[in-house]
């Protein structure tokens, strides 16, 4: 038996097939003779045996490159996606703490056939204009598992361990045996720095090769380029499309432009011109600490008294705590003057105990960070022709003992909209502002979702299911500590506290929006009542007046009575109509109230948009004057995108009220909005 | 609770009192219109909660409760399809024309596919026009088959070597048929039992509703009828309007005794027995003419099973079918009025029997008491006939 044994896997393998076949070997070997090739193999077994034995250590690096599937690398699709979402997420972050509005630049091309079967050979490249990386920090950055400048902060970063961009590199490396090329260049620097980062997975170190010194546009920033095998899914929940709309809707501030295969590029242009304060992280709350933690965290104080310490070194803890420890948790006042460095482990546990048992006041929210109502209100437009929409920051709160605060922006897609539109909502999830994609179905969000009755806000939903209609249901949730079910983070652990923090921030999304809702449904209702007059009341004289051979005259009678009976059916449901009107108008100038940016933008736009048409309008006629033989030119002025979506909100019963009859067209003009 | 019960109108023997009826619906309606006045639809509720079990006569009968229609806007699709359906239910009166609901649903489709303006009446399925054509049916408390609306005659095939029927067509010809000329082959009865007239050749000693019509074949081809003077008629299950109405014309004209054979379970003795003797809930306002009270339950009764050592089997309560009849009978035991009327309490507690033993017994079960004797069920019929072991 000849065995090529590679790497530890074949020695297993080949171990294996040994003990399997050992039995029967040792039976023969009386009996005949080994062969030379026999003796080399069985010696080769023999060190296999004992190496398999030893107890060995891997690095970190070794691990997570044996288990790429745990942190979001288990196919060839979601390796792209991941991929380019730990670059971009990397790109944002640096250009938030840097203070820079972030411009980026994506491109995903297939280059050619992939090495693994049914792939293709894909490059990744995003280019940001970042504070750029220091040279000596680039084998950290993207060769390097769990070196993080956030790990463990507290802080509402999208990246938190450092595992992701090096998982990245590392998918690279096995699938096309090149690492990462990274082209950076700091503030003030003439040349950018570029290079190719691999991977010592031995040693969880990042190696440079081809570093260069290059001419590079950019004033600073950083680009990243993958060549890796993968395949490219451009649509549904995991698809590339997909995360780039959901990143934009959370990201109101950051430019984007993409190059994708098979797409046509595109840029989108921010909203926002300010940028998100990420606040920083507050001291660890005593609650959400172990006794090891809480040990752990005084080695960093050094030489300082235990008051002290617990003080500056936590949140909510006061003199009033302290006094409270000795008078009612019955600590001896002594411990808390003890300095921490010498302080005996009996006299730790006795503090921490008490601490547990003490009423502290829950962590502080100031820690968490919010997109806003007015980001949202602006981002959503992004996404699409929106009918209208409602969007809701709650107010930050703690559940599971942890600062969280929710956020919640529904859309209705104009182009989506039909009768017999019966999918399921689409559902944008994000944690941290980062878009999740995958296993959706566990996700406290989709949870919360599910548990909310859409039927009392209008909208259609199949029991305990997702509700139906052309509408975007993005939900946010931010938190320095969220909890995920898994490393590849792509679900929110559903903890009820959380879920009930969702149902809620969902539930009054559903209020807002069903005040649009409401007084659409009126309008159908009337509408529907209005074709039920016309279509069936002559039906019926006409039927009527035929079995009877009745005369004209009579015929004309009943027409007559038939309307003024079914016009006073139309009474109540024009009054409802009217309330749902006034409803939908008082809700409007508070949401005007609250969205003043929002507003202030779109009228903004509506005011430059005129100057365009008028200016436009001013061409055609001067175009006509001096072309008097050709007639005149036809001028398409399309409104815009703000003027629509204001129309939608406001004037749909007038839009509706032309097609539909005299009763209709009644209503519209009693329409407020 | 409903008010007093309500004797139905007995069945037309005239096209043209329909037609008349028809017309004063429209001109009521037309009348009310032309004053600006909400025509109102008033139609017999035919439901469980509206049945009373009228022991005088035999059958059940509706109480007071209504279903109201109200011309507004909600109803307005309704009437004007009402009131479409009648035009052509009432012209094919006039010029003599059937046709089956399924043809009806045809007619309609028709006339909205050449007529734009009828357009939004036009029915998406059958179940609609069928809806409309009931609903006229119990506002004007008449038969479907007075619309010349006519089901499929299902069940019903007669055998008798005395019996002669004559049937008035639509056309108004006589024709006579004579059912001792038609051999092993059955007579199958028209659901318009208005057009019939019985005679017999010499005298009837009895009428024998089977629930098998297998089992009615079987007879007949061994010559029962040739040794009895009688009608044999197969069920073929719950019996039809066809049905029921033939037995209660047999009943009426002939006056002889009337026996019901069948199986011993809570199904036979609730959906085709009641149905039989005492009409259903359903088509309340027809029961007058469409069951016949005066038949007896000849068996399978539970004393039989230990008489003649039948083959019976416990009921599957697991079985969805089979427990959903026990679950049916319990109903009908708490909620029935035909089960409720103390004259019928040997039929109750037959059923009661059903649903305490939870065992079954089906008819043909009467061939195991003898196997090598063909004739041994017909025996045992007459024995018990003779004798009188059988539930009034």
């Amino acid at each position: 038996m000849r065995v090529r044994l590679t790497g530890r896997f074949g020695r297993q393998v080949a171990l294996s097939l040994f003990l399997k076949s050992s039995g029967s070997m040792a039976k023969k070997a009386k009996s005949s003779k080994l062969s030379a090739d026999d003796e080399a193999t069985g010696e080769v077994i023999a060190k296999v045996r004992k190496s398999a034995k030893q107890i060995t250590t891997s690095s970190t690096a070794e691990y997570f490159s044996k288990n790429l599937q745990q942190v979001g690398f288990s196919s060839p699709t979601k390796a792209v996606l991941t991929t380019l979402k730990e670059a971009v997420d990397n790109s944002l972050d640096a250009c938030e703490d840097a203070g820079i509005l972030p411009d980026l630049k994506i491109r995903v091309e297939k280059v050619g056939s992939g090495s693994m079967k049914n792939t293709d050979q894909i490059i990744i490249r995003v280019e940001d204009n970042g504070p750029g990386i220091d040279p000596d920090d680039v084998p950290k950055v993207f060769g390097e598992y769990l070196a993080s400048s956030k790990f463990g902060r507290g802080r509402c970063s999208r990246g938190q361990q450092g595992i992701g961009i090096s998982a990245a590199t590392t998918w690279a490396m096995q699938t096309t045996a090149t690492g990462a090329r990274v082209t950076t260049k700091k503030k003030g620097a003439r040349k950018a720095f570029t290079c190719i980062v691999d991977m010592d997975l031995k040693n969880n170190k990042g190696v440079l090769r081809s570093k260069e010194s290059i001419e590079w546009k950019p004033a600073h920033g950083t680009a990243v380029e993958f060549t890796l095998d993968g395949r490219i899914q451009l649509n549904g929940e995991g698809g590339l499309l997909n995360y780039i709309r959901s990143s934009v809707l959370l990201n109101p501030h950051m430019s984007l432009s993409y190059n994708i295969s098979d797409v046509a590029p595109a840029s989108i242009e921010r909203v926002v011109k300010d940028l998100p304060v990420v606040p920083e992280a507050t001291e660890p709350h005593p609650h959400t600490m172990k006794l090891g933690e809480f040990m752990s965290h005084s080695r960093l104080f050094g030489k300082v008294k235990a008051s002290v310490w617990l003080k500056k070194g936590f949140s909510r803890v006061n003199d009033a705590v302290l006094k409270d420890l000795v008078t009612k948790q019955k600590l001896k006042a002594a411990v808390l003057d003890k300095n921490i460095d010498t302080m005996p482990d009996g006299d730790f546990k006795a503090l921490f105990a008490a601490l547990q048992d003490a009423t502290l006041p829950p962590p502080a929210t100031t820690s968490v960070l919010s997109v806003g109502e007015d980001g949202l209100a602006l981002s959503i437009r992004r996404l699409g022709d929106i009918d209208f929409f409602a969007v809701l920051s709650r107010k930050p709160c703690i559940c599971d003992f942890k600062p969280v605060q929710v956020e919640v922006a529904i859309a209705r897609l104009r182009d989506r909209r039909g009768d017999d539109n019966e999918e399921p909502v689409q559902v944008l999830r994000f944690a941290n502002r980062v878009p999740l994609q995958f296993d959706k179905a566990s996700c406290a969000i989709v949870k919360a979702i599910t548990s909310v009755n859409w039927r009392s806000y209008g909208l259609k939903q199949p029991r305990a299911s997702l509700p139906l209609g052309p509408y975007i249901v993005a939900v946010s949730v931010v938190s320095p500590f969220i909890k995920f079910k898994n490393a590849s983070k792509e679900t929110i652990d559903a903890s009820d506290e959380l879920v009930e923090e969702l149902r809620r921030a969902l539930m009054q999304t559903g209020q807002r929006l069903s005040r649009y809702l409401s007084r659409e449904h009126k309008a159908d209702e009337l509408e529907q009542r209005v074709q039920h007059i016309e279509q069936f009341g002559p039906i019926l004289v006409e039927t009527l007046a035929r079995i009877l051979q009745a005369p004209p005259e009579r015929k004309a009678l009943a027409t007559a009575g038939l309307a003024k009976l079914l016009e006073r059916d139309t009474k109540g449901i024009k009054k409802d109509l009217e309330a749902a009107e006034d409803r939908l108008a008082s809700y409007l100038d508070e949401k005007k109230q609250r969205l003043s940016e929002f507003f202030g933008s779109i009228e903004e736009e509506e005011q430059a948009s005129k100057a365009e048409r008028k200016a436009a309008a001013a061409a055609a006629a001067a175009a006509v004057a001096n072309q008097p033989a050709k007639g005149k030119a036809s001028v398409a002025v399309a409104a815009t995108p703000a003027a629509t979506l204001i129309k939608g909100a406001k004037g749909k019963a007038k839009a509706q009220s032309v097609t539909k009859g005299k009763a209709a067209a009644t209503a519209a003009t009693k329409s407020k909005a | 609770m409903a008010k007093s019960p309500v004797v139905t109108k007995r069945i037309r023997k005239n096209d043209t009192e329909i037609i008349r009826m028809g017309r004063e619906l429209c001109e009521r309606m037309l009348a009310d219109l032309e004053r600006a006045k909400r025509p109102l639809l008033q139609a017999t509720k035919c439901a469980l909660d509206n049945s009373f079990y009228n022991s005088k006569v035999g059958y059940l009968t509706p109480g007071s409760k209504k279903v109201s229609s109200e011309l507004n806007v909600s109803s307005v699709k309704k009437i004007s399809r009402a009131i479409f359906m009648l035009e052509i239910l009432l012209r094919n009166v006039e010029i003599s024309n059937i046709n089956t609901k399924r043809e009806l649903y045809y007619v309609a489709k028709g006339l909205v596919k050449h007529e734009t303006m009828l357009r939004p009446l036009d029915f998406q399925d059958q179940d609609e026009s069928d809806s409309v054509i009931d609903f006229l049916c119990e506002m004007m408390e008449a038969y479907r088959e007075e619309f010349n609306c006519v089901a499929d005659d299902r069940g019903g095939q007669t055998y008798s070597k005395q019996l002669i029927v004559q049937e008035t067509e639509l056309d108004g010809n006589v024709a006579t048929v004579d059912l001792s000329t038609l051999g092993t082959a059955p007579y199958q009865p028209r659901n318009r039992p208005q057009n019939l007239q019985l005679s017999t050749r010499s005298k009837v000693d009895f009428c024998l509703v089977i629930e098998s019509q297998g089992t009615a074949n079987t007879l007949v081809a061994n010559g029962f009828t040739k040794r009895h003077n009688c009608i044999l008629i197969g069920a073929q299950g719950v019996p039809s309007n066809a049905v029921r109405g033939w037995v209660r014309l047999i009943q009426e004209q002939l006056s002889i005794p009337l026996y019901f054979f069948g199986d011993l379970d809570a199904y036979t003795m609730q959906n085709i027995f009641r149905t039989l003797k005492a009409g259903s809930a359903a088509s309340l306002i027809r029961n007058s003419d469409f069951c016949a009270p005066e038949v007896k339950f000849l068996g399978v009764l539970p004393e039989d099973i230990k008489k003649y050592d039948l083959v019976d089997y416990p009921v599957k309560e697991n079985d969805v079918q089979e427990a959903r009849a026990l679950k049916k009978a319990r109903d009908a035991l708490a909620n029935d009025p035909f089960f409720k009327d103390k004259r019928n309490k040997e039929l109750k507690a037959v059923l009661e029997w059903l649903v305490k033993n939870k065992r079954r017994c089906e008819q043909q079960a009467f061939i195991s008491v003898d196997p090598r004797d063909p004739q041994m069920m017909e025996k045992i019929i007459i024995d018990k006939i003779k004798s009188g072991v059988y539930i009034e």
